[in-house]
């Protein structure tokens, strides 16, 4: 997807943004240094696999880290006003009202043993200084955005008698309730079927649209990407390693990593069947003991010496990468 | 198994109550296999004329550090020949609940159905009544004794294993190696001791701790009540209850023992405890 | 001759209501039907709730089907005892933490199959371990190892080695990669086709993943609420889809 030309102001900067766990056999590196931003109005596609520091950049944002986390950041703007991701006060002014976030797992993210209906309108009234009457009014009107039929009656369902499609519809929901600014959803349909999963994306770009909302869109598919997003950010051991607008990072990857997950990916429109796939050799490094250099090198198969010593820096343009040996543009 | 027991040491040694627990169990350990070494006494030798000494008392050339009982026997000789008999008993009384808990509860958890029924229904009948009392009614059937004391309180014990091992059981047996194990055709009782039994390990040692304690707990109340060790064994129960009558005259009679079973107990409580935080992996998680 | 021949197999699941007693039958299976070739991979696709696991679960015998016929090389699927039926099917799990039994050492886990069937002494059973575990592309230096000292895609290896120890004709995958990492997901699926030209495998892979299912099987079947709606040759299905459950299935896929 190509962004309109005249989005460009930014709603959210970050600047090295490094997060450690603090364990009792020694700290783990989530995060190392990353710098992003996030332009008004643009849908950011953040692609990583387990460990990559793709969910816990999101928590840091959201304050959610649990509280042997430590979060250093030398630069965090929201719109245009500085946030210290350490004050739990700061966070808690802009979460829900203008960073909302939405889950993996739709069926834990509701309370089990409260109406969906009580908890909308709590949410409403936390937010909004309007009586039980509007914010019902409201939670109807939200219901129905989301595409729920028969929203009266599914205020007054418990969770458990919700499909997965239909909760992750009411978080949905309830995360828009507040018009935030810059919503984050972290693997939203990975717990969903193909087709409630394209029905839920559909409505997300559908929202963004409308409500010019700016989204950070997770998932480990580079598929999904590059239908959904603008820009893409591909993330490794915690590092950004390439990042740029969708297509071109898509059509020319620059980065070994990036290179390899578009291939190691069968596709179900396109491509030969029963031959082998390229395969990324080997596994994800663990963070309590990373490769020295290139976090990458051990599997890369463009890795030479110099990879082993030294780790690559992010170049500075916007479509970036961090590779000494990057692919050549075909 | 060796990795999981120095882990499970070292979580053991970041719990101050736990440590202390276990440092004072085997305390009491050592106590109870070197009592003939750390007495001049006999546990039942009657010194003539020596009655009711209080503690740190000398009567001729002898000298009586907690004192002597009504009929003149020492009473620290008897209190440590009675840290051997309550840690036996409660060392028979874990090892027969847990180990007939723990088949029973394999078995209901594993089969369901009526077996499950059967076992399930008999444990509520035996936790319908309140611990001691049906002991006590176990005691009367089978007779006064320590033998059979320790048999009427491992059948009250006996519930806590079962159903803390059922609800394992119950959790484990769903999981996908179990049904793997059931395609290679593993047999019923592979299945049960080789692939479910280990993953029941954790909250089995928890219990047995806590079972030590109330085994001790249980059958000093029996030997109290006179119905489990009898006169003269030096059970710590059997004793408060001989001194009862002496409690305002000559009360190091009554206390000390009652503080040997405090201790005791409280320590197994409170490496049970700490068991249960270094076990449960809920719990161990939180930061 | 077909391997597998499955005709018209239904089941159905009776719930019973917790305060009245009254049965209820839901039906999962509504009466399937299809045959499998040896060397042949069949896909099985379907959404939550199709009843595909189910499949897996009654052609393993590990649930009763409630009618209809599964003849397995030749005989009646029921009429195998329980000495031959495990070197006939085996299973591959979903789920690479659960389907592993984490108190046991990784060659302790791929040489349980062979010591429960065959008489034979640990430490050879141990050695056939260890070769299978360079099969399936694991270190021998890591059999000492407990499940959880693995990465996903290891464990997932472990399952397919101890699936493998009894040479069995028909292998079944139950989601076997929907949990691994995209980088791994590529190895594990070209360690599959590897072995399966190895060991003359008959497979049958369930996935809702219509990519994955497409590039490893030769033969599609499509499940939608316990009922075949469209089944055929991989290539027809994924480039003519005729049904339109499929075709909607095929449109969702990124």
């Amino acid at each position: 997807m190509r962004l309109p030309l005249h989005l460009n102001n930014k709603l959210l900067e970050i600047e090295k943004l490094s997060v450690q766990f603090k364990t009792d056999s020694g700290a783990i590196e989530a995060l190392r240094p990353i710098s992003f931003t996030v332009l008004e109005g643009e849908i950011l596609g953040v692609v990583g696999e387990s460990g990559s520091g793709k969910s816990v950049t999101n928590l840091a944002l959201m304050g959610l880290l649990p509280a042997n986390a430590q979060i250093t950041a030398q630069k965090v703007v929201f719109n245009k006003n500085p946030l210290n991701l350490n004050s739990q006060k700061d966070l808690r002014a802009i979460r829900g009202s203008q960073i909302a976030m939405i889950f993996q797992d739709p069926m834990t993210a509701l309370n089990p043993s409260l109406t969906v209906g009580y908890q909308m309108i709590e949410t409403l009234r936390c937010h909004f200084d309007i009586s039980k009457k509007v914010a019902e009014h409201r939670s109807l009107a939200l219901l129905k955005r989301v595409g729920i039929s028969n929203p009266e009656a599914r205020l007054k369902s418990y969770p458990f008698e919700l499909s997965g499609g239909m909760s992750q519809r009411v978080m949905i929901a309830m995360a828009i309730s507040c018009h935030p600014k810059l919503l984050i959803a972290d693997e939203p349909t990975t717990a969903l079927d193909v087709t409630i999963q394209k029905q839920i994306l559909d409505l997300l770009l559908d929202l963004q649209k409308e409500n010019k909302m700016s989204m950070i869109f997770v998932s480990h598919d580079l598929a999904l990407i590059k239908k959904y997003a603008h820009r893409v950010q591909v993330m490794y051991a915690g590092e950004i390693v390439e990042g740029g607008n969708t297509e071109e990072v898509i059509k020319t990857p620059r980065h070994p990593y990036t290179f390899g997950l578009l291939k190691a990916r069968p596709s179900a429109h396109e491509g030969k069947m029963k031959e082998p796939l390229y395969a990324i050799p080997g596994v994800v490094p663990s963070l309590r003991e990373r490769p020295s250099g290139c976090q990458f090198h051990p599997r890369c198969f463009r890795a030479t010496e110099l990879c082993k010593k030294q780790a690559p820096l992010l170049t500075t343009a916007a479509r970036n990468f961090a590779c000494h040996h990057p692919l050549e543009i075909l | 198994m060796k990795d999981f027991f120095s882990e499970l040491l070292k979580d053991i040694k970041k719990n101050k109550g736990a440590f202390a627990g276990l440092l004072l169990i085997l305390i009491f350990i050592l106590l109870a296999i070197f009592a003939p070494l750390l007495s001049v006494y006999a546990p039942d030798q009657v010194i003539e004329g020596a009655l009711r000494l209080p503690p740190n008392s000398h009567f001729q050339n002898y000298y009586f550090i907690f004192g002597t009982d009504d009929i003149g026997r020492d009473l620290f000789t008897r209190l440590l020949y009675g840290s051997r008999i309550s840690l036996l008993v409660g060392l028979s009384v874990v090892v027969l609940a847990a180990s007939l808990g723990t088949s029973l509860g394999l078995i209901s958890g594993y089969f369901g159905g009526w077996t499950d029924r059967i076992i399930s229904r008999a444990m509520d009948f035996i936790m319908a009544l309140p611990s001691v009392l049906f002991a006590i009614v176990i005691v009367a059937v089978l007779g006064p004794g320590l033998m059979n004391a320790i048999v009427a309180v491992s059948i009250v014990a006996l519930p806590n294993f079962v159903r803390l091992i059922r609800a394992q059981v119950l959790a484990e047996k769903n999981k996908q190696y179990v049904q793997a194990a059931q395609l290679y055709g593993a047999s019923h009782l592979r299945i049960l001791f080789k692939e479910i039994l280990p993953n029941c390990m954790a909250p089995l040692i928890v219990q047995g701790s806590l079972g030590f304690s109330d085994g001790i707990l249980n059958c000093a109340a029996l030997g109290f009540l006179g119905l489990g060790a009898q006169a003269p064994t030096p059970e710590w129960g059997t004793m408060l209850s001989d001194a009862r009558s002496f409690l305002e005259s000559s009360p190091w009679m009554v206390n000390l023992p009652g503080l040997c079973i405090l201790t005791v107990v409280l320590s197994f409580n409170l490496l049970g405890d700490g068991l249960r935080d270094a076990l449960d992996p809920r719990l161990k998680n939180r930061s | 001759m077909s391997l597998l021949k499955v005709k018209n197999l239904k089941k159905s699941y009776v719930t019973k209501n917790l305060f009245f007693g009254a049965k209820k039958e839901e039906p999962v299976l509504k009466g399937i039907s299809f045959e499998l070739e040896e060397n042949q991979i069949l896909g099985v696709v379907g959404e939550s709730g199709c009843g595909k696991s189910t499949l897996a679960k009654v052609l393993t015998r590990l649930e009763e089907a409630s009618g209809g016929e599964i003849i397995f090389n030749g005989k009646d699927l029921r009429s195998f005892s329980s000495k031959e039926f495990p070197h006939q099917i085996q299973m591959v799990f979903q789920d690479p933490f659960q389907s592993l039994n984490p108190r046991k050492k990784a060659w302790e886990i791929i040489a349980d199959p062979i010591l429960v069937t065959e008489n034979i002494s640990t430490s050879e059973a141990k050695q056939r371990a260890l070769a299978m575990m360079q099969k399936v592309g694991l270190l021998t230096e890591t059999s000492e190892r407990y499940p959880h000292q693995f990465s996903g895609g290891q464990r997932q290896r472990l399952g397919i080695a101890r699936a493998l120890m009894l040479r069995p004709k028909l292998l079944i995958l139950d989601e076997p990669v929907s949990a691994l990492d995209v980088s791994i997901q590529a190895q594990v699926l070209n360690l599959l086709l590897d072995l399966q030209k190895e060991f003359h495998l008959s497979m049958i892979f369930i996935s809702h993943d219509l990519s994955v299912v497409k590039h490893i099987s030769d033969k599609t079947l499509v499940l939608y609420f316990g009922e075949i709606v469209e089944m055929g040759p991989s290539t027809q299905i994924f480039s003519e889809p005729q049904h339109q459950y499929t075709q909607k299935l095929l449109e969702s896929a990124p």
